[in-house]
């Protein structure tokens, strides 16, 4: 039942956690070591601020509300994320309690100095900008955010020009606007165009590409930093690839792939326009993937093609 | 493609698997052992009911969805999804119609229910409200303090009452009683599909049976009236 089942998925979780934080003697060989020490980082064209490439989403994984046993284990998630060279954490206030579990972590591992804050403002705005990202900067237990960005572009207008006061005042980093699924792509595209904006947030992973007809050249060319969303497709597309087939051997000799986790996210990241992908996950061995696919050769054009036309084969 | 049609299931289910069911554990072990007092409560609701006294079950069922709407959603489910405060107060308005048609005796049958399908199926689903949640965590290895019970979960809680409804009412009244807990099934039914357990499976089955019991009782003049 799934009482049992919680306990043992937090036992294994511990103990990975303990061995994502101390490592692993023995399965890694030095030479790997020393490739996959470093994560890679991107600049952001607004200011030249280096970002690792692989941040850290928690829609789902975060929402745990109360329960001490699972603040604990999301703790050590975070841990494991910082202890991999992680930067961008990014959340949202319709994420329910996870700005809460974001903040109980960051206060228990002291507040890392590559922490980049990412929240989120959302509808109604109403007047509500400034209580909504004060509201969330407690939750975090953080002065201010890096970065906050206007959640699925709802009520943009009104929001985007307090967010660039904020800005203005010293009160904020950067600001920007998202968006997921691929919805409202055309009036996305025109405030990449008209607005003064640092970072953009979508939905681009190698099954979800459209993005790259318009909106990654379009942030390219006016430097708008970009955050891919949804890298597994809401887990759907990495479970699917874990069930059927292996990581081909190609994409190992190329660009490091051990995993599938790695296969998906180097792909994203290596994109001249994504400066940063946000894998969301409540597991430390799962989080430990993730970040390694920031780490070593990156594939290039010629092997981004050759991948996807590997996963449209299968 | 449409904004809507670009939506999922999952994309309302702002939880995980692992975080819900630990929230319906915590449920038992904080009120522990309050569960023997509403499983108390359900045997008498349930003898009542069959002695014919449907105003005194339905009095009886009023206060579990009292106590489900502000201990369960408004402490605990909202903390994981701001639909909470809305659940709370559809189960406060449930927790209201009975008491209030406890008070009227509006659609209360007014003789013990006699032998038919839909009395077969209200049984059956009493029953399994009773102890299926129950057996099934201490057949997986969990406690008592982890399973949920009548009276102190929704889905148990919601089951119960449509299985007393089926007994004891008929007519708008009987229709009125059940749509919530229908309801909440179904969204229950929902989450869990998502969450990937198979007792998604089961709370449809019940509900597809219940609204067979349901189409029973509602058929004219029929003995299930």
């Amino acid at each position: 039942m799934e009482g049992q089942y919680l306990r043992r998925q937090f036992i294994k979780m511990l103990s990975a956690g303990l061995v994502g934080v101390w490592g692993l003697p023995g399965r890694v060989n030095a030479r790997e070591a020393a490739v996959t020490k470093v994560i890679a980082t991107k600049a952001i064209p607004s200011s030249g601020e280096a970002l690792p490439v692989i941040g850290m989403g928690t829609w789902r994984t975060f929402n745990v509300g109360d329960d001490p046993q699972l603040l604990a284990a999301r703790t050590q998630v975070l841990e494991a994320f910082f202890a991999n060279g992680g930067g961008l954490v990014d959340s949202s206030p319709m994420y329910g309690s996870a700005a809460d579990t974001i903040g109980y972590a960051l206060k228990r591992l002291g507040k890392p100095e590559s922490l980049f804050s990412a929240e989120k403002v959302w509808s109604p705005a109403g007047g509500t900008t400034r209580e909504q990202v004060a509201s969330l900067a407690r939750r975090w237990g953080v002065d201010k955010f890096d970065l906050v960005q206007v959640h699925n572009i709802d009520d943009w207008r009104e929001h985007l020009a307090v967010l660039r006061e904020m800005k203005a005042a010293g009160e904020l980093r950067y600001v920007g606007i998202t968006t997921s699924h691929g919805r409202r792509h055309p009036e996305f595209e025109q405030i990449l165009a008209s607005e003064d904006i640092d970072f953009c947030q979508l939905t681009y992973n190698i099954t979800r590409r459209e993005a790259e007809r318009r909106l990654l050249p379009l942030a390219r060319e006016k430097g708008i930093a970009v955050i891919a969303n949804r890298p597994f497709d809401g887990g759907s597309l990495i479970k699917g690839l874990k069930r059927r087939e292996a990581v081909p051997e190609w994409a190992q000799q190329e660009f490091a792939c051990r995993t599938w986790a790695e296969f998906l996210l180097k792909f994203i990241v290596s994109h001249p326009a994504i400066n940063c992908a946000i894998p969301a996950t409540s597991r430390v061995p799962h989080m430990n993937e993730n970040m390694q696919a920031g780490k070593g050769p990156m594939p290039d054009a010629a092997a981004r093609q050759r991948m996807v036309r590997f996963i449209e084969s299968l | 493609m449409s904004d809507w049609a670009s939506y999922q299931l999952q994309d309302f289910i702002p939880f995980s698997g692992d975080v819900y069911f630990r929230l319906l554990a915590r449920m038992g072990e904080d009120f522990w052992p309050l569960q023997w007092a509403f499983l108390a409560l359900g045997i008498i609701a349930l003898v009542v009911a069959i002695r014919g006294r449907a105003r005194l079950a339905l009095l009886l069922l009023a206060l579990p969805w009292g106590f489900v709407a502000v201990a369960f959603f408004a402490q605990r489910y909202v903390t994981l999804n701001w639909a909470g405060d809305y659940l709370c107060w559809a189960w406060l308005l449930q927790g209201a119609l009975l008491a209030g048609i406890a008070w009227s005796g509006f659609g209360c049958a007014r003789a013990r229910p006699r032998p038919s399908l839909s009395l077969l199926i209200g049984s059956f689903l009493v029953l399994i409200a009773f102890i299926g949640p129950p057996l099934t965590t201490l057949a997986a290895g969990g406690g008592w303090r982890q399973a949920e019970f009548f009276g102190l979960h929704p889905d148990p809680t919601a089951l119960f009452t449509f299985g007393i409804a089926l007994l004891v009412l008929r007519g708008p009244a009987l229709w009125g009683v059940v749509l919530i807990p229908i309801l909440w099934i179904v969204v229950s039914a929902l989450t869990l599909l998502v969450l990937e357990s198979p007792r998604a499976v089961a709370l449809f089955a019940a509900v597809a049976l219940g609204g067979v019991g349901l189409f029973c009782r509602s058929l004219p003049g029929r003995r299930d009236q």
